[in-house]
């Protein structure tokens, strides 16, 4: 028997000298330098979509980049490497991510997709100069003293009053209910958008619906909000993965009004999960309807397809924060290992947005009504709706 | 094992815990292990308490609900009635303590998977508690919690800020740590006392316990208190590093990761939970290069573990042990 | 009312079908399956592709589904949880071999299937409308038969096959099943398997009304277990009360509590611990399962 505690010893030892050599492989490349970039955000479990459309949008702008020679910053030329870190949906996970972050030497990093997670990563990333990028909408993340996180889409308090007074002037909107998950991201995104909606004169008749994100039938969850038959119903801060079930039993419970949220979905997800049903439902995006789309913008799709497969219609909005980080350290060169020189360029930073057609589409920070300082990204607020299969325009709008 | 080598691995243990770690980390520039090893110390002190429950004989799988008590206490009273961290991370264990004999009352006499599942809600039910409720400031979390700052009676400090020596993190894996060794210290001795026995024998027989006259009642209630106060401080230790809570900052995978890592170490072990935690937390950590096949390399690695050693990792040296004797 | 009445009964239907296969796997084995809820989201992708992707009919893709998690559940009985439960001590070790197993099923889904929430064609469409009263889709009505079919097939089963009749008997009494002649070690395996296959049958059912992804296992294991607990641990007519009622408490209790809004779910969660304090063995379960 004494062998046999031998053999598992030895198996144990084998399998952590496995794991270390794994994990010690280096990630060697390049005749470039290269410019590390992070990502800390959620890649695995149910809320797994959010996280990858935002590292493979990364990794497939770094692929077309280093292609093209690298990024060129002050007098050096540099390769861009982007390395990833799946805190799980977990902030005590996302606070070790950033550690690992501030270990690798990075300056720059996209993420963490929810509120827990960006409130979490702020201590360590002001105590080692990291900017960071979440996609998460607490005001006070953005605004003094805190100077670290800069927004990286529009947030649903801007994008909400855009759609709901667009709507109201459009299609003659004048009722609106609220449905959204039982969690802190959605909730709050709820309680914001029913501010919005009330300030431009709407009649809320319904706001306290709530749903558990595992729900599998959302009938009976929508039951009582359809029978309030709004003119519009507005689904806060839905996860992709429920927009269609949501959308699918609202209508086969006989509702025609509009359908609405203010986070970015995917049209093909919308097709297998809602059909036709989902013809008509508004959602916001980036710039890869066919209407503004740059030639550039295609090429990143292409680029993306063909590295993973299969387009995310996420990414149209995910694309831009690391295209602003590089265009922003271009104009700042000393801000590749000073942050401080970065938050500096950011109020005066202005670049030519790649990805949308049109001479004065640009990229620059914007926030100041917000937050009282410029620390979101200038991303084309782009209302969709949906069509048989693709997103259409609705209208484009700015935020300041 | 004599009494001289006992002493000898614990005096090798401090060694490793508070001067081994801080050199290593000084002589590799591994900065980012100082934040994983605390973490790891304090998801091992709330592991140490589940790790009683099941010293009972109850699978609990209900510590993440005591967590996130702890760590909204601590929030609370720090934010709004402006008391001093350290101050409140013994009130945030008493409070969870006091809970949970609330909660203990009833849901102790339950068994095997039932006590399991109805903690498994208790954690969800937590939750949704702190969305709902006005003081904790419902999904919006509460955020912005100062570091922890000086105690001090009549000028005189008994404990520095945490700020006090520059490096933040050098400081909350000390006390982490320190933390670690005195839970750890206190289970062992508890263990090995005349309560530790009694428990023990709940865990083999409860009918056959309570025949002898051993209060089983009061004796599950004590065990439950004292597993929560300890999950309640880890989750107020967290609050105090990340200085913000939501009410997701704990959820049902906590609470399954908490069991996770007493399986893993071995229910037999008093200290299987550091050893547990330290494998699946710590792993996670070091696979994290391996990029999309983390998770894949990750759980096939525990499967092989849970294979070879189906009894926790420290069974290894079970037949050594057993033939020293 | 009507509405109330008929969401329940569909939400019963399908809950009451993913409970019985992890009520057989924990009667027969005593292990709660942590990767019950990966089976089922394994099933509905197989269903996805056979029939969504390959465009094959849908019973084919059931079958598909259904025979790939019988295989999977056999694999994992005989190769993983057998060796670990004849060595360990205490046998809730199995539940770090079942959740281990249940990110392993994580990882290779992430892997081979995507990200992404799947949704495939609806097998029938058009909505029935009763006068308002009762609003029911078509394809939602059918898997709900369906779902009731595969219950009532299943319980002839495990009470009229010889199969079945040795099932029942091991769960009652391992030993003496054994004693009896009752191949243990085979029949933990037959069982292990069915109890997949019927989790693979009801992902795949249930993939053309709600879609799939990668992330609904762990909360549909969790979901399993509350209806296993509300009925009984272990007793198959309790898992099936269990799943009825808590698709009842969802429908009515959304109903009713709709007003309150957010604390819905409190108080549903809240009632079930109250439940089961009261009444630790659930429904119809053993007292102490």
């Amino acid at each position: 028997m004494q062998k046999r505690s031998l053999l598992r010893l030895a198996a144990l030892a084998t399998l952590s000298t496995a794991v270390a050599t794994v994990s010690a492989v280096p990630s060697a490349r390049a005749q470039n330098e290269s410019l590390k970039i992070g990502f800390v955000g959620v890649t695995s479990g149910p809320a797994a979509a959010w996280g990858i459309s935002n590292v493979r949008s990364m990794e497939a702008l770094a692929a077309m980049l280093n292609e093209e020679g690298g990024v060129r910053i002050g007098d050096k030329t540099y390769d861009v490497e982007i390395v990833t870190f799946d805190d799980q949906k977990d902030p005590k996970r996302a606070i070790a991510g950033m550690e690992k972050m501030a270990q690798e030497g990075i300056h720059y990093v996209v993420g963490p997709n929810v509120d827990d997670g960006a409130a979490a990563v702020r201590p360590v990333a002001e105590q080692n100069g990291i900017i960071y990028i979440p996609y998460a909408f607490p005001k006070e993340l953005y605004s003094p003293p805190a100077s670290n996180a800069v927004l990286g889409m529009v947030a649903n308090y801007q994008s909400g009053p855009a759609i709901y007074k667009y709507l109201k002037e459009n299609e003659g909107v004048e009722t609106v209910a609220f449905v959204s998950a039982n969690e802190s991201d959605p909730l709050s995104q709820r309680d914001s958008g029913v501010a919005a909606a009330k300030e431009l004169g709407l009649e809320v008749v319904s706001d306290n619906v709530t749903y558990q994100v595992d729900t599998t039938d959302f009938t009976p969850v929508l039951t009582p909000v359809i029978r309030e038959n709004p003119d519009l119903l507005v689904l806060s801060g839905v996860a992709p993965a429920n927009a269609p079930q949501l959308i699918r039993s609202a209508r086969e419970l006989g509702y025609e009004g509009l359908i609405s949220t203010e986070t970015a979905q995917d049209a093909q997800v919308l097709s297998e999960g809602a059909g036709e049903l989902a013809n008509g439902f508004i959602s916001v995006g980036g710039a890869s309807t066919p209407e503004i789309a740059s030639d550039r913008m295609n090429a990143f799709v292409d680029r993306y397809t063909k590295m993973f497969g299969e387009y995310n219609d996420e990414s149209n909005t995910k694309v831009y924060a690391l295209q602003y980080i590089l265009d922003t350290l271009a104009a700042a060169p000393e801000a590749v290992d000073d942050v401080e020189a970065f938050k500096a360029a950011m109020d005066g930073f202005e670049a030519p947005n790649p990805f949308m057609k049109g001479e004065d589409a640009k990229l620059h920070y914007v926030g100041s009504s917000s937050f009282g300082q410029k620390r979101q990204l200038a991303v084309p607020l782009v209302v969709n709706v949906y069509r048989d299969g693709a997103f259409e325009t609705l209208f484009v709008a700015e935020v300041d | 094992m004599g009494t001289g080598l006992r002493i000898a691995g614990v005096l090798l243990f401090l060694a490793i815990v508070f001067l081994g770690v801080p050199w290593a980390i000084q002589a590799s520039g591994r900065w980012d292990f100082y934040y994983t090893l605390t973490s790891v110390a304090l998801l091992a002190i709330a592991s140490a308490g589940v790790w009683l429950t099941f010293y009972i004989g109850r699978i609990n799988i209900g510590q993440g609900a005591y967590a996130l008590t702890g760590g909204y206490v601590s929030a609370i009273l720090v934010m709004q009635a402006g008391w001093n961290f350290w101050l409140t991370l013994p009130v945030a264990g008493i409070f969870c303590a006091l809970v949970s004999v609330l909660i203990g009352l009833p849901i102790l006499r339950l068994r095997g998977v039932y006590f399991a599942m109805v903690t498994l809600v208790l954690t969800e039910v937590a939750r949704l508690t702190a969305l709902a409720l006005p003081i904790t400031n419902g999904a919006k979390g509460i955020t912005s919690i100062p570091l922890p700052g000086e105690v001090s009676i009549l000028g005189l400090t008994l404990i520095p800020a945490i700020d006090t020596f520059g490096d933040v993190k050098l400081a909350f894996y000390l006390v982490a740590a320190a933390l670690m060794v005195i839970v750890f210290a206190g289970m062992y001795r508890l263990v090995n006392s005349r309560i530790g026995h009694l428990c023990r024998s709940l865990q083999q027989n409860e009918e056959l316990a309570s025949s002898i006259g051993v209060n089983i009642t009061y004796l599950r209630i004590v065990a439950y208190a004292i597993s929560s106060f300890l999950g309640g401080i880890a989750g107020a230790m967290f609050v105090a590093i990340s200085q913000s809570i939501y009410p997701s900052s704990f959820t049902v995978v906590d609470s399954v990761n908490f069991m996770l890592n007493c399986f893993l170490g071995g229910l037999a072990y008093v200290f299987g939970p550091i050893l547990g935690t330290l494998v699946l937390y710590f792993g996670w950590d070091l696979l994290f290069e391996t990029g999309r096949f983390q998770l894949l390399i990750y759980s096939s690695v525990l499967i092989l573990i849970i294979v070879l050693l189906p009894n926790g990792l420290l069974s290894v040296f079970e037949r050594k042990r057993a033939t020293a004797r | 009312m009507e509405q109330i009445l008929a969401n329940g009964l569909y939400l019963g239907a399908q809950y009451a079908l993913i409970a019985l296969g992890l009520t057989l796997i924990f009667a027969l084995m005593n292990v709660l399956n942590f990767a019950h809820g990966q089976m089922y989201v394994l099933g509905g992708f197989v269903t996805y592709t056979v029939y969504g992707q390959l465009g094959l009919p849908f019973f084919v893709a059931l079958g598909c589904s259904a025979l790939t998690l019988a295989v999977v559940g056999a694999l994992i009985e005989r190769f993983l949880f057998r060796p670990v439960l004849a060595r360990s001590h205490r046998e809730e070790s199995s539940m770090l071999l079942a959740a281990g197993i249940a990110f392993f099923m994580d990882a290779v889904i992430l892997l081979v299937f995507g990200e992404k929430q799947r949704g495939v064609p609806k097998i029938v469409g058009g909505v029935l409308n009763w006068d308002f009263r009762l609003i029911m889709p078509y394809d939602r009505i059918l898997i709900g038969v369906l779902a009731l079919l595969s219950i009532a097939a299943f319980i002839l089963f495990m009470s009229y096959s010889r199969t079945g009749r040795a099932l029942r008997a091991m769960a009652q009494d391992r030993v003496a099943a054994q004693l009896m002649g009752v191949d243990v070690d085979r029949y933990a395996m037959i069982g292990f398997a069915l109890g997949a296959m019927l989790a693979g049958l009801v992902g795949g059912l249930l993939v053309t009304i709600t879609g799939v992804n990668l992330g609904m296992g762990g909360p549909t294991s969790i979901k399993a277990f509350l209806m296993v607990m509300i009925g009984g641990a272990g007793v198959i007519s309790g898992a099936i009360a269990g799943g009825f009622i808590l698709g009842m408490m969802e429908s009515v209790g959304l109903t009713l509590l709709s007003a309150y809004g957010d604390i819905t779910y409190l108080v549903i969660f809240a009632s079930l611990m109250v439940f089961l304090a009261i009444r630790p063995q659930g429904l119809m379960g053993k007292p102490w399962g």
